[in-house]
């Protein structure tokens, strides 16, 4: 199967992912977690439409763009609403694309709603739950349910800019069917799951 | 750095990061056998090198009567040689036992039983795995001539059906346990057969609930009702297997009406799981310690070798018949000879033309006498006058405590290297501190085969030193005293070499360099060879490569609940601790798990006026611990519940040494006790 990536001619297996095929960013994907299409940075442009190049498939003809005007301004965008709303010091991969897109957070004023002031939540001898560096990609939900463990101790509450994954009801997380695999902290991007012994 | 977790049989690859003395996180490469997933053992459970606990520096005394004086490792070494030799010449070999351990490498073990055999002349070799899976090698041994998992662990994405049985996958091996469940969410079926609801009973499809110690009634139940309704490959065991006729008459009186009576499980159910398994193809059998734990271990996990050669499972993708090893090394152990009828490679020791292998490669005669197995061993004291124990706590492990203490009391002389003081410990005549698998190099074969590396990632610490150095150079001082030779190696590499030379067949194509990369799984005979997975394909090891029928007979458990002790016990593990105790309580784990709490059905707890969370004694025939009651409906209604991890209430006080007749494993799972309420 061959496809056009950027002018280029592409050979790819049948059932690939544009994703494996193109280098563009990306926040949510993950191979164990099956999170797709949720972050939107690794939109590209397949015929004038938007597609997430995580959840697209590719086929035989298909032309694809990854680098257009619209698709940076989309990414610097996405990238300075992330700053705004979330702590990313402890994503040292998302705070270089904020660089490599010229992002400028300053731009857009104050957020009147962001999870920066979230306390983090230590109710375990493992992890912490900082949900102020927490960016919503739902790695940590599906490692612990239905992309690895199934255990599903973890879950997603609340809509838009006050959606955030959490236990269910909130419990502590020993009184959930947690078994501790920290399978959640290994995919989480952003630090927002980290262990208690990184802390000094 | 990549290495190899050291707790349960699955091998996962752990980076652990190391920064300023401490491990500060660990994550998972993503290769197999664990693709990036660990479960909190190995994520959070590996801080136990830096326990307050480790012995640092070798230690002597003449008696148990003084206090320990620490001494250069040359001074030990000597002490320990010489009073070992003191046996040797007045015992001779029957005198003495060598105790490899299933948590060091496989160049370790592989060196502790040559230094048995080719120095002190002793096939007194044993291990932990006498305690765990010695009934599944036996049964498996005598009808296929191989004992580990035909299948690989990546054939659970190929498996339609599982029939999971006396195994608590997701606490004792938990990423197999999630693959496992991962595979049913995508369509495959799952029967359980466990008198406990575990986190697999939770996700069954089928959950068959035996009274305990039932199972191989249960077994040959299927297998009957197989026969009858037509569903067994007839092709399969016309051409594959041989004892047919024999073991078909004998499940005869094996009906339904009669499991059911037995078993407690439903005739309809055991119908159920019979059709399912016997016309499901890719249908694999799964199991642990629930099985092998009892005086018919060898008999019940027979029972179900039989019924996978009956409807033609072995030797085939997403099938197979698969023991789910409880330690890092347990199959690495048993590869290597640290077993009493077997050299490395299996080879037994009785077989003139295997010994004769290993005289040429190590220059020396070879005792053709089987030896003792580890239970024997205990019980031969003080006949059997010195033990070297290496990584083993049998003071936790072993069954009636008090019985096992009052027998290490007796004897004359022990050695115990280790990482942590332990349990066993305060018997000892020499202590020798080893280095954990953070601080050394080597090998482990994990449960389906993969060898696999460990890599030092940290400087032992005081003067500890690794096991195979410390083997070598006892063996030195040994072999100077007998006038025998002894190879001495620069690194755990050369010893490896030298097993590569032992068992070509098996181990030959793997070198070091092959496993930078990932493991590779046995038999490898070539380096271009990718290691097997399936095993038994073509023929079986027997003679006639042809998979035997066995015929088994129910019996009951050795001890029945009587009126003053009207509880069955069963022991086992939980998620968040390990064995004995020893690696996981000196870890971050203790946090979650800190104490003994034994599992009660409500029934029972209604009936006896307890709690949830009361404090109460368990008693047995042999003695009583204190334990927090955990009100649950986990375990059945008659049936306690313990983990015996925890030393200070050891659930291996009440537990009675009755033997299996052939794999002599103790009967870990039935003793009969009761329940007393504290005042």
């Amino acid at each position: 199967m061959r496809l056009n990536v950027n002018g280029q001619e592409v050979e790819a297996k049948e059932g690939a992912l544009l994703l494996e095929l193109v280098d563009v960013p990306t926040l949510c994907h993950h191979p164990h977690t099956e999170t797709h299409g949720l972050c939107r940075l690794c939109l590209v442009e397949v015929e004038g439409r938007l597609v997430p190049a995580c959840a697209t498939q590719a086929t035989e003809g298909m032309v694809v763009r990854t680098d257009t005007e619209t698709l940076r301004s989309f990414r610097k965008t996405l990238l300075e609403w992330l700053a705004l709303s979330t702590d990313l010091s402890l994503a040292p991969g998302l705070e270089e694309l904020l660089l490599a897109y010229g992002a400028d957070p300053g731009r857009w004023g104050e957020m009147p709603l962001t999870r920066k002031g979230r306390a983090p939540i230590r109710d375990n001898p493992f992890f912490l739950r900082d949900y102020a560096k927490c960016v919503n990609c739902r790695r940590c939900v599906d490692a612990c349910g239905d992309g690895i463990m199934g255990v599903y101790a973890l879950t997603l509450e609340g809509r838009g800019l006050l959606a955030h994954p959490t236990t269910p009801l909130d419990r502590p997380l020993p009184e959930t069917p947690c078994v501790f695999c920290g399978n959640c902290v290994q995919v989480c991007p952003t630090g927002a799951l980290r262990p208690l012994s990184l802390e000094v | 750095m990549r290495t190899t977790c050291p707790y349960c049989g699955v091998g996962c690859q752990v980076e652990p990061m190391v920064q300023g003395g401490r491990i500060v996180q660990v994550l998972a490469p993503d290769i197999p056998p664990n693709h990036g997933a660990l479960c909190v053992k190995g994520r959070f459970g590996l801080d136990f090198p830096f326990s307050g606990k480790r012995l640092l520096y070798p230690m002597v005394r003449e008696s148990r009567k003084e206090p320990f004086r620490r001494v250069s490792w040359d001074e030990a070494l000597d002490f320990a040689a010489q009073r070992l030799l003191e046996v040797f010449r007045k015992r001779g070999p029957e005198g003495l036992a060598v105790f490899p351990s299933a948590k060091t490498t496989n160049e370790e073990v592989y060196l502790a039983q040559k230094l048995a055999r080719a120095l002190l002349e002793t096939n007194n070799v044993d291990h932990c795995s006498r305690l765990c899976h010695s009934s599944s090698t036996a049964a498996l041994s005598r009808s296929l001539g191989g004992a580990s998992m035909t299948n690989p662990i990546e054939d659970i994405w190929k498996t339609d059906l599982f029939l999971v049985v006396g195994s608590n996958t997701t606490e004792t091996h938990p990423v197999i346990g999630a693959m496992i469940k991962k595979r049913v969410r995508q369509g495959a079926k799952l029967i359980v057969v466990d008198p406990r609801y575990t986190g697999m009973a939770e996700a069954a499809t089928l959950w068959l609930r035996p009274h305990p110690g039932t199972d191989l009634f249960l077994f040959n139940a299927m297998a009957r009702y197989i026969l009858e309704e037509g569903l067994w490959d007839q092709g399969y065991v016309e051409e594959r297997t041989e004892g047919f006729a024999e073991w078909r008459a004998s499940v005869e009186g094996y009906t339904l009406e009669e499991a059911e009576r037995i078993t407690g499980v439903k005739r309809e159910n055991i119908a159920l799981a019979a059709r399912l398994y016997a016309t499901t193809e890719r249908a694999g059998v799964y199991w642990a310690m629930g099985l092998t734990q009892h005086t018919k271990g060898t008999a019940t996990v027979q029972a179900l070798v039989n019924l996978a050669l009956l409807t033609g499972k072995v030797g085939e993708e997403g099938a197979g018949l698969n023991p789910l090893r409880g330690q890092n090394n347990v199959q690495g152990a048993g590869d290597m000879g640290g077993l009493p009828d077997v050299l490395p490679g299996y080879r037994k020791v009785a077989d003139q033309e295997a010994r004769k292998r290993f005289e040429n490669l190590w220059g020396v005669t070879l005792n053709p006498k089987p030896g003792l197995r580890m239970t024997e061993i205990f019980e031969g004291i003080p006949e059997v006058e010195a033990i070297y124990l290496i990584g083993e706590d049998p003071v936790t492990s072993e069954p009636y405590q008090d019985h096992l203490k009052a027998k290490l009391e007796a004897l004359p002389f022990l050695i115990v290297q280790d990482i942590l003081e332990n349990e066993t410990t305060p018997f000892a005549h020499v202590v020798l501190p080893a280095a954990s698998f953070l601080e050394k190099e080597g090998t482990f074969t994990n449960t389906d085969r993969r060898v696999q590396r460990v890599r030092k990632i940290l400087n032992p610490p005081g003067e500890a030193r690794p096991d195979w150095w410390i083997i070598q150079e006892l063996g030195k001082r040994l072999a100077q005293g007998l006038g025998r030779p002894w190879t001495l190696y620069s690194r755990p590499e050369g010893i490896w070499e030298e097993v590569r030379r032992a068992v070509p067949e098996m181990m030959g194509g793997i070198t070091y360099r092959r496993l930078e990369e990932e493991g590779v799984r046995w038999p490898c005979p070539k380096e271009d060879h990718p290691g097997e997975a399936v095993l038994f394909r073509e023929g079986f090891n027997t003679p006639s490569g042809r998979a035997r029928f066995i015929p088994v007979h129910f019996t009951p458990p050795a001890e029945t609940p009587s009126e003053e002790y009207p509880l069955t016990l069963s022991t086992g593990r939980v998620l968040y601790h390990w064995h004995g105790g020893t690696l996981s309580r000196n870890s971050r784990l203790q946090e979650a798990y800190p104490e003994l709490k034994v599992e009660v059905n409500p029934k029972d707890a209604q009936r006896l006026g307890i709690q949830d969370g009361e404090v109460v004694q368990v008693v047995s025939r042999r003695g009583r611990i204190r334990a927090k009651a955990w009100v649950t409906d986990r375990t059945p209604e008659g049936v306690v519940y313990a983990p015996f991890h925890f030393a200070e209430a050891p659930a291996n006080r009440l537990t009675l040494n009755a033997l299996d007749p052939i794999s002599r494993i103790p009967e870990y799972k039935v003793s009969a006790v009761r329940l007393e309420k504290l005042d």
